[in-house]
């Protein structure tokens, strides 16, 4: 792993994007999307990427949360260089420094709601039982879905269900959490509260939050918006700053 | 159980993680899962049903062989360039040299369980119809008569009686089979029955003609095989031996240098006797007579673990004038016919089978890619790739195992349901397959485990191909379903 921690400017930041861009063909069409992007994330952050439908906001949270390579450039995360890493050490970082929270939720049909957050459990070694239900219920609570243990994904309401996947998030107790689009798939009111919960956890457990909108409203509430249009930055804005 | 299998792996520091996901997934896709068992319940039984149908076919067909043709050994003269086939008709063997002494080394050993002289041979039965002569032709087997019935009990009387009444002594003459004793009524308007006398002729290569006059024993029809020997026809060997004159030199009585002439294969060497000097001192007086039996092969049926190499080497240090022939040897051209009719029902059941498998492999992978997404979620979730085979291949497992199972034991009651009475099967089929009667089904371990393994590798390939070929794929394009 090629290491660059001595470029990385003070110890509380975890993500660091050097001049990242990505191309791919869609058939004989050459697509850039990503022109060599650049920024930092702290600890702690609750971070907005927002911009129009194929500005690059997707990419760039793949690429972060290592289910998608680079064409050039450095990713840094927590000072280690993931940008060209085997895809065993990718796989390492997705089970134990990175979370994901999808647009569509992605949550194992056939599992129930104690059973989808407990996965990434199941995933690392070592854990025994008891620890691993204390972990599951004490996120169920806090998600407000400890009447719904048993139910099945496809027995919940959206909004349930992204409660769902932000408590599978959480349970590894990872360094950054990502989430493309959370609100994407749900109305309005419910995104609102997905976004609220999430503040809420950023706040009360410190949890950095790394989440990719273009809902103006969804982009009031993060404390840094960091603004992309056709591949490039083109604002980067601190509340209070 | 279950369970069990968990705490197992728990305790053998193999993450039970992908079982546990394993199990809940097969607990709760339960209309494809049973789809997918159901076909490997069919695939199973097929195989194992099938399997045990050809294995009873051929273990059939050779306990009819050997236990009313051939025996175990067949043992035959060393002049013979032939196979000898005492289950179907053939030129005649040469005679086998010091049959009685054979007979009695044969008596003497423990391995040995039965053990009879057959002689194959053809001659006429002279009879009259309205004032005229008649010679029939008479293919026919001749035997010593209550040791035949003792090593193979392979004729049903239909009328009269074998070689004489139960009890009250052997006798002398012939039995007819009942498609000869029809031919000879169709073809030449003689009814014989039981007690008719008649006279046998003899026919040998230099036309000498003997004449024996007997009697007509019985009608029989063979147990088995009736449609491929009916037409062999029995006689008692002593009657044989009147007939062809079985009597010759004693052996050791005649001078080397003529006994080794007169197995000369050649015209050439036959000639050359004339010029021998043993020839011109030969004195008649001196030689020994002794009765031949006549007798072109010896069947021999072995006691249950006998060591037949262990016999053979000491037939052959005995000095005995034989050759051996094995059961399917002896018996070549039907256990062939038994064996493609065999393959045949392997071969249907075999492409049945592949059928059902190419199915299942088929739903397996669809059931795969169609949960591409999901392993895209897994991978995007930090599973490694084995984590993600391993819950496929548990599934599979666990699924197959149980399907596999209960395909093995619905054989398993289909065999009890069957019973002793056996499968009934169209003459023609049952003939050739088992020499006649219904089959019977016979359970042996080896369609069990062959079934059991070749649809757990079946399963397991049909899992791990496209489980591997979907874990490859990068999580983003598996969640994106492309």
């Amino acid at each position: 792993m090629k290491s660059v921690q001595n470029n990385t400017q003070a110890h509380d930041t975890i993500i660091r994007l050097s001049d990242v861009t990505k191309e791919y063909f869609l058939g004989s069409t050459k697509v850039e999307a990503l022109k060599g992007v650049s920024f930092e994330i702290t600890k702690g952050e609750f971070t907005a990427i927002a911009g129009p439908s194929g500005s690059g906001k997707s990419t760039i949270l793949n690429m972060i949360g290592c289910i998608d390579n680079p064409t050039a450039g450095h990713i840094l995360i927590g000072g280690d260089d993931v940008s060209s890493l085997p895809d065993k050490k990718l796989t390492k970082y997705r089970r134990s420094t990175i979370s994901f929270i999808f647009q569509s939720f992605n949550l194992i049909p056939v599992l129930n709601v104690y059973e989808n957050i407990e996965l990434p459990l199941l995933l690392e070694k070592g854990l025994d039982e008891k620890t691993r239900r204390e972990r599951v219920m004490r996120l169920i609570e806090e998600v407000g879905l400890a009447d719904r243990l048993k139910n099945k994904p496809n027995e919940l309401s959206g909004g349930q269900r992204q409660r769902v996947a932000i408590a599978r998030a959480l349970v590894t107790n990872p360094l950054v959490i990502l989430a493309d689009e959370p609100t994407a798939n749900l109305d309005s009111a419910t995104g609102a509260k997905i976004l609220e919960l999430m503040q809420e956890l950023n706040q009360r457990e410190g949890t950095t939050f790394l989440f990719s909108t273009h809902d103006q409203h969804i982009m009031t509430l993060a404390r840094r918006v960091i603004a992309i249009k056709d591949g490039l930055i083109v604002g980067d804005d601190r509340k209070g700053a | 159980m279950l369970v069990m299998i968990g705490r197992g792996l728990e305790v053998a520091g193999i993450s039970n993680a992908p079982f546990t996901i394993a199990l809940r997934s097969l607990g709760r896709r339960k209309s494809r899962m049973t789809l997918i068992g159901l076909l490997v319940v069919l695939g199973t039984f097929l195989i194992v049903f099938g399997g045990t149908f050809a294995t009873s076919a051929q273990i059939g067909s050779k306990q009819a062989i050997i236990g009313n043709f051939t025996g175990d050994l067949v043992l035959y003269s060393s002049k013979s360039k032939d196979l000898p086939s005492p289950f179907s008709f053939t030129t005649p063997l040469p005679p086998v040299e010091n049959a009685n002494g054979l007979q009695d080394w044969l008596a003497s050993r423990n391995d040995v369980s039965k053990f009879v002289g057959i002689a194959q041979n053809y001659g006429l039965i002279s009879v009259e119809k309205d004032g005229k002569k008649l010679d029939l032709s008479f293919l026919f087997y001749a035997v010593d008569a209550p040791r035949y019935q003792d090593t193979f009990n392979n004729l049903a009387i239909k009328t009269g009686a074998y070689f004489g009444v139960p009890g009250s002594g052997t006798e002398d003459g012939i039995l007819l089979s009942t498609r000869q004793h029809q031919q000879y009524i169709d073809k030449y308007g003689i009814n014989l029955q039981p007690g008719d006398k008649v006279t046998l002729l003899s026919v040998t290569g230099g036309g000498a003609v003997n004449a024996v006059p007997t009697t007509v024993r019985g009608i029989f029809d063979p147990v088995k095989y009736a449609n491929v020997f009916d037409y062999v026809n029995y006689m008692d060997i002593g009657t044989y031996g009147k007939l062809y004159n079985f009597t010759g030199v004693a052996e050791g009585s005649l001078p080397t240098e003529m006994d080794s002439a007169f197995g000369a294969s050649s015209d050439e060497d036959i000639f050359a006797l004339a010029d021998s000097a043993a020839f011109d001192t030969l004195d008649v007086d001196s030689l020994k007579v002794q009765t031949l039996t006549g007798y072109t092969m010896l069947s021999v049926k072995f006691k249950e673990g006998a060591d037949q190499q262990a016999f053979s080497n000491a037939l052959k240090e005995q000095g005995f004038a034989v050759k051996t022939a094995t059961w399917d040897k002896a018996s070549s051209f039907f256990s062939s016919i038994a064996g493609i009719l065999q393959a045949v029902i392997v071969g249907i059941v075999l492409l049945i089978f592949l059928i059902v498998v190419f199915i299942l492999m088929n739903t397996l992978i669809i059931n795969i890619l169609e949960r591409t997404g999901e392993i895209g979620t897994y991978r995007a979730l930090g599973a490694d790739k084995s984590f993600v085979s391993a819950i496929f291949l548990w599934e599979s497992l666990i699924l197959n195992l149980a399907a596999a199972l209960t395909g093995i034991v619905l054989s398993l009651m289909l065999i009890f349901i069957i019973g002793p009475g056996g499968i009934s099967l169209p003459l023609i089929i049952s003939q050739y397959l088992v020499g006649g009667g219904p089959l019977q089904m016979i359970i042996t371990p080896g369609p069990f485990v062959f079934g059991l393994l070749l649809v757990l590798v079946v399963s397991f390939l049909a899992t791990l191909y496209p489980t591997r070929v979907a874990v490859s794929v990068s999580p983003l394009k598996a969640m994106s379903g492309k």
